[in-house]
């Protein structure tokens, strides 16, 4: 793994994006454990917290889950459990939407049209 | 994250010298990882450390140790905080005239988790002395202030302990040596599982900076800021920006540095939106930078 402290990419985010790679390649295989959170910054010499917010980002992210005790475990990808974890992340952001749009008295009509505006913009 | 176990928790805390008051409300030192105590000279991190490690008695205010020990307990006989904690001190402890093998011999007298096998290890790996007759009789007031330090270092890592208190340990350490210490502090953390902590001061944030989880930063005696340095590093941002806007982002930015072409500052991130309409660019600050911008704005501000 190479990392640069001066590219101006946070050091959670080169380490998260190695690990994905690695996990979306299948070079790290379901079932299969990351490194220790933190015999990993031992190794890379960094701080524990920056390893802990790269595999909690790829928690988020659905490609691992912490097992108590054990430390991540890398999820079987493009399964139902996978989707699952994504439908989860979009029901989560979409209800933060809603909410938002509640306390700024916005319709749903006008919700609505904010959506589908945006998926417009976004193809 | 979850409910945070501490190693130190500290409530009220309240000790005056003349012209000096240490007044530190709440502080945590969070269990399984590295702390750093920063601060510029004259801060209170001495006294603080002091307190912590037992040295000053004569405060006000509750300690808890490892969620389960109070500065009281801990007094008593018999309690097992203080075989858990190795302190070391910004000066070197032992008395000038002991050689090497006497700091050995001293320390299996006073803690009964000390492995005199390992300190030896630690005595050649730190290049402190060698381990035949000569280099153990060798006298602790021939040694340099760097060796003291790395001496003292050696014992309290040959103990059996759960917390390390650690008084400016870079100080006195060559730019190498520094390096090495980060190893060691690392290598202990990562040996404690999730168990062991640190908790070290400094006031050269830059060359701790790799093994830092938390920060804990200090202002004439009291704490003005703390929390874990991924958290600071959402919370505070680096902004640059043209010479023409400096008088509109110097009442927002923490710190400002300007010359003649622009300026360079340390914001709250949630005091983005003031700068809106500006020419500027944002990026991630480093610890040294937030701590110096914590510092020189000298208020009081919580993370949420």
């Amino acid at each position: 793994m190479k990392l640069s402290q001066t590219s101006g990419i946070p050091i959670y985010q080169q380490i998260a994006d190695a690990f994905r790679n690695d996990i979306l390649s299948g070079k790290v295989k379901q079932g299969e454990y990351l490194p220790s959170i933190r015999g990993l910054a031992k190794e890379l010499k960094i701080s524990v917290i920056t390893t802990m917010k790269a595999y909690e980002l790829l928690q988020e992210e659905g490609l691992v889950t912490a097992m108590q005790g054990k430390g991540f475990q890398v999820n079987p990808q493009d399964s139902e459990m996978l989707k699952e974890q994504h439908m989860r992340h979009i029901e989560d952001g979409l209800t933060d939407a809603i909410k938002a749009a509640k306390r700024a008295g916005i319709s749903q009509k006008e919700l609505r049209e904010i959506f589908e505006a945006l998926l417009a913009v976004q193809e | 994250m979850e409910q945070m176990q501490t190693a130190i928790q500290v409530n009220h805390l309240m000790k005056k010298y003349k012209g000096f008051t240490l007044e530190v409300e709440d502080l945590h030192i969070p269990k399984g990882f590295s702390t750093a105590l920063i601060g510029e000279n004259g801060a209170g991190k001495t006294t603080l450390l002091n307190v912590l490690a037992g040295i000053r008695l004569d405060y006000k205010g509750e300690i808890t140790f490892f969620d389960q020990w109070s500065d009281k307990e801990r007094e008593k006989t018999g309690n097992p905080v203080k075989e858990m904690i190795g302190y070391t001190g910004p000066n070197n402890y032992y008395l000038p005239q002991w050689t090497v093998k006497q700091v050995e011999e001293v320390s299996k007298l006073l803690f009964e988790k000390f492995d005199g096998a390992k300190f030896e290890k630690y005595v050649e790996m730190l290049q402190i002395a060698s381990t035949d007759s000569k280099g153990k009789n060798k006298k602790i007031s021939s040694l340099s202030d760097g060796n003291r330090m790395k001496l003292m270092l050696s014992g309290v890592l040959a103990r059996d302990t759960e917390l390390l208190l650690l008084d400016e340990p870079a100080s006195p350490l060559d730019p190498l040596m520094r390096d090495v210490l980060c190893d060691l502090i690392r290598e202990y953390i990562e040996a404690g599982q999730g168990e062991k902590s640190v908790f070290f001061s400094t006031h050269n944030i830059a060359d701790m900076e790799n093994v830092t989880d938390y920060a804990i930063i200090m202002e004439r005696g009291r704490v003005v800021e703390q929390g874990f340095v991924e958290d600071l590093k959402e919370k505070y941002i680096l902004v640059k920006g043209e010479a023409s806007d400096i008088p509109t982002a110097e009442k927002i930015l923490y710190s400002i540095t300007k010359n003649s072409y622009g300026y360079e500052g340390i914001c709250l991130a949630e005091d983005m939106n003031k700068l809106a309409g500006l020419d500027i660019e944002v990026s991630t600050p480093s610890l040294s930078q937030i701590s110096v911008a914590v510092m020189k704005k000298g208020t009081r501000i919580h993370l949420q």
